[in-house]
């Protein structure tokens, strides 16, 4: 078997980094455009200037950071929410679950824009004023599903006599979640939650309609300003961003690298 | 387990943020939950909300009144004059300070009580505004509005690409045209332009003339390449689009970057519309807004913003400053300044109805799809 | 005998820590899809809202046939977005599950990280890349294949490709999920006994990745029919998916109850398709669509 892998033609990788390439070249396009002198598409020469005019776009920071917070606060709320309804329902079978379940599920499984919609007429409705409150109502009910899921199927991958055995031998239910339950489903919750701050961090159609005053969110920022035009200030934001991004996941590698090894 | 530390150090640290972040936001809201008082910009919080499109007030304009006042501005974006109605209905004419949207949009507003009067006192720059922007129908007794600048959707083309002579929009039709035309993604506008080429107003209400028009505009369709309402000047400057529906300071824009370009202003009449600010009925800030409206109309700062969005400016006291300003004389000619004659026979495109304005959008809707 | 029972009653009770998702769904979801379905029976008001009348006026205006083409053309993006990334994306996904352990989570975290930065701005670099003078087209004329630039963007090929590079990941990870689950001693069983590499694929490979197949296909169905903004930006206002119809309905007609009426009938669509899912895969609840 092994002679013969290694004298085979080798379509699946070739096939693989073919795809991958096409993946990053429209972001290899806007990383290098980001450095273009020019204001147009065309080539004209290598300028620091636009990562400096980021730097001063209040505007642009003063969004990244209302879309930071909203992230933090709808993650933070949604795990919270997300990860005890999972150990709440964990063993049970209550009448309504299966119906709670699907229903929670919907912000994840319809077109946004619906959800979108269905907010800002609920909020007119009972008039409360969009801002950060409503954002993260609705962020955090799409985030939710994403912290719901993952811990879920962390708590069927466990024997569920764990914390039954615990609750029966009398240990305060509080105790039992916080020695037993908590440690075991951090790590569902964490992978959760990084994909609900992704989600939220990205957010278009639910922000367009439930944004305040004061919230406009860097998503919403860029959407606009690349409606209003050529920006490569974006193009450097991007870059930035990507730089931030993969210098995390480096960091992370080494660090479970040099984990195993000590 | 071990291995999970990371994470969990992770974890620690974002909720540590969350309850910081929350704790600043419970103060924020307090802050912007305060009634909104009437009184003088003293007893507010230094805050100003503005809301209309990303860029339309230049950043450098609200850093130095930032910088001056100590208030600090809230910028929020719309991409069209109806997203902002639908967020000012929504929240019952609160919320934002300043607006900035146009004409009939104003009108519709102020239909519905969203709008509030100005205190002129509070704004001795008022004086500077040209009166030939004044007293228009959406604000006939100038109590509501202070114009910001005005626009006139012109068709631009590029000789190099097209070899016969433009005159007006019936030229769009042009068969040698195909796949090359970008025009405006407004429905107003350019049906409006295809009721002009039949000799009839921008504000026609009658359904037999508007189902002609449809049947007309269905068959430029061929030669549409896009449909852009904000960036239609960057598909004529690399050459995609050989001519353009769009509005002066787009096609300003256009000729800076190429002043071979050729500006129309069509034989058959032109659309007008004013650009406006005002203050929303409930307005948390009113004092700030006011502050902030008699700071652009400095006649230089004035001056200084035209020059980067490229609009005509409704600020009299500030024509000197723009004359004197180190833009191409192309652009200075052919857009910055409208033939008189070509202003008289302007046209503004006004509100219609809902009921029109849905034969409107359902027009618009299948040429789109067509 | 007591304690067992006294399990058993509460195996049936709801966990007070259930409590706040229940409330939560209930409050932020169940309430405001009901109050969209309620609206989209009622008539649409002179200027702005709704009038409390019953009406069945928004249904009937759907079958206009200006909506009814955007219903095609908008489903018919959808199926060629999801039919595409299923014939990309399953190659990768299979290639990726048999390789070394080591390199198939760099292939999948290479996946995964452009997600981390901002969807607009990746499908902004199409633009820069289809523009009648962008990178694609400067290097067709560089290299003398084409004369005249071609016009590349502002068609359904352009939204097409839009949707499917947004929405690929989707389809790929739902695909590795399954492929990796596999019992690959069924593959090998049915090849020992004498089916070729084709046929031993057809016959155990496909079948058994069903699951992902079908949920991918879910994950890039729904959202494909909502994207505005990509048919926005790639679509040079041309296109109009159902997203840009509902939003053009809540923003520009004033139409609320149409606009609902169209939801509604998006969501019934969507919900079709995740039953149809679920009946065909098997799956109790949802969350094998993750």
């Amino acid at each position: 078997m092994k002679t013969k892998k290694k004298t085979r033609f080798p379509l699946p990788e070739l096939y693989i980094i073919l795809l991958l390439l096409l993946f990053y070249l429209p972001i290899l396009v806007v990383v290098v455009f980001s450095f273009n002198d020019s204001k147009l598409f065309q080539w004209s020469g290598f300028t620091f200037s636009w990562y400096e005019k980021l730097m001063r776009n209040q505007t642009i920071w003063q969004s990244f950071a209302t879309s930071l917070q909203l992230a933090l606060l709808s993650c933070g709320a949604s795990a919270v929410l997300g990860a005890l309804g999972a150990v709440g329902m964990a063993g049970r079978q209550f009448k309504t679950k299966g119906l709670l379940e699907n229903v929670s599920l919907i912000p994840i499984m319809v077109p946004e824009i619906i959800l979108g919609m269905a907010y800002l007429t609920v909020f007119t409705l009972f008039r409360i004023p969009f801002g950060m409150v409503t954002m993260v109502i609705a962020h955090t009910t799409f985030c939710v599903p994403y912290i719901f899921i993952n811990v879920k199927a962390r708590l069927t991958g466990l024997d569920p006599s764990i914390g039954e055995a615990a609750l029966d031998l009398g240990a305060s239910s509080r105790r039992m979640f916080l020695d037993i339950t908590l440690p075991l489903i951090l790590p569902a919750v964490a992978s959760g939650a990084l994909l609900a701050f992704a989600m939220s961090m990205d957010d278009v159609v639910i922000s367009f309609f439930t944004n305040g005053p004061n919230t406009n969110t860097l998503p919403l920022q860029v959407y606009s300003m690349m409606k209003m035009g050529v920006t490569p200030e974006i193009n450097a934001l991007c870059t930035v961003m990507l730089g931030a991004v993969f210098l995390i996941v480096a960091l992370s590698r080494l660090f479970r690298v040099r984990r195993k090894r000590s | 387990m071990k291995k999970q530390k990371p994470v969990l150090c992770l974890i620690l640290a974002a909720l540590l943020a969350v309850l910081m972040l929350a704790g600043c936001a419970i103060n924020g809201d307090k802050d912007s939950s305060r009634p909104a008082g009437t009184g003088s910009s003293g007893s507010e919080e230094k805050v100003l909300n503005i809301f209309t499109w990303a860029t339309y007030f230049p950043d450098d304009i609200l850093k130095e009144f930032t910088q001056q006042t100590g208030i600090k501005i809230q910028y929020s974006n719309f991409d069209s004059n109806e997203e902002m109605l639908m967020k000012l209905q929504a929240s019952q004419g609160g919320d934002y300070d300043i607006v900035l949207a146009s004409d009939y949009i104003i009108e519709m507003a102020r239909s519905q009580n969203l709008i509030a009067k100005l205190d002129s006192n509070q704004i001795p720059n008022f004086k500077n505004i040209d009166p030939s922007y004044q007293s228009k129908f959406y604000d006939p007794n100038n109590e509501y509005t202070v114009p910001y600048s005005a626009g006139v959707p012109v068709l631009i083309y590029n000789p190099d690409l097209v070899d016969f002579p433009i005159k007006g929009y019936e030229d769009l039709w042009n068969p040698k045209l195909k796949d090359s035309v970008v025009l405006m993604d407004d429905a107003r506008n350019v049906v409006g332009l295809t009721l002009k080429t039949m000799g009839e107003s921008l504000n026609t209400t009658d359904p037999d003339k508007l189902q002609q028009a449809k049947e007309k505009l269905l068959t430029l369709k061929p030669n549409i390449l896009a449909l852009d309402y904000n960036t239609s000047y960057q598909k004529i400057i690399n050459g995609e689009a050989s001519m353009g529906y769009m509005f002066t300071s787009q096609a300003a824009t256009a000729l800076l970057a190429n002043d071979k370009l050729q500006v129309v202003y069509p034989e058959e009449g032109v659309g007008f519309g004013i650009d406006s600010c005002f203050i929303p009925a409930k307005a948390p800030h009113p004092g700030n807004a006011h502050q902030f409206l008699d700071f652009i109309l400095d006649p230089q700062r004035s001056a200084h913003i035209s020059e980067q969005t490229l609009y005509l400016n409704c600020n009299a006291a500030a024509a000197p400053y723009v004359e004197q300003s180190s833009l191409p004389d192309a652009v200075k000619r052919q857009v910055l300044t409208i033939p008189d004659d070509k202003l008289r026979s302007a046209e503004f495109i006004q509100d219609i109805g809902a009921n029109s304005s849905e034969l409107y959008q359902n027009i618009w809707t299948e040429f789109k799809q067509s | 005998m007591k304690p067992r029972a006294k399990i058993h009653d509460r195996r049936k009770s709801l966990s007070p820590a259930v409590i706040p998702m229940y409330l939560w769904t209930i409050l932020f979801v169940a309430v405001p899809l009901f109050y969209i379905l309620g609206m989209s029976f009622l008539k649409k008001a002179e200027t702005w809202g709704v009038v409390m009348e019953f009406s069945l006026e928004s249904y009937q205006g759907i079958f206009n046939p200006a909506y009814l083409k955007v219903f095609g053309q908008s489903l018919l993006i959808a199926l060629l977005t999801t039919l595409i990334t299923l014939l990309l994306g399953y190659p990768f996904a299979y290639f990726t599950a048999r390789l070394p352990k080591k390199w198939r989570s760099i292939v999948l975290l290479l996946l995964i990280v452009p997600f981390w930065t901002n969807s607009l701005v990746r499908i902004y670099g199409w633009i820069i890349l289809l523009q009648g003078n962008g990178v694609v087209n400067s290097a067709l004329l560089g290299a003398g294949i084409i004369d005249t630039p071609l016009k590349l963007l502002y068609n359904i090929g352009s939204v097409l490709t839009g949707m499917v590079y947004a929405l690929m990941p989707f389809m790929i990870l739902s695909i590795y999920n399954s492929v990796e689950k596999m019992d690959w001693s069924v593959v090998e069983a049915s090849r020992d006994l004498g089916a070729g590499k084709w046929k031993a694929f057809l016959t155990t490979t496909l079948p058994l990745t069903m699951p992902g197949i079908m949920a991918g296909c879910v994950l890039v169905f729904v959202p494909s029919v909502g994207l505005f903004f990509i048919s926005d930006l790639l679509g040079g206002g041309k296109i109009m998916l159902l997203g840009n119809l509902i939003k053009n309905e809540l923003l520009s007609a004033h139409n609320w109850p149409m606009g609902a009426a169209l939801s509604i009938v998006m969501m019934a669509v969507t919900l079709l398709l995740i039953y149809l899912y679920k009946r065909v895969s098997g799956e109790k609840s949802l969350e094998g669509l993750l």
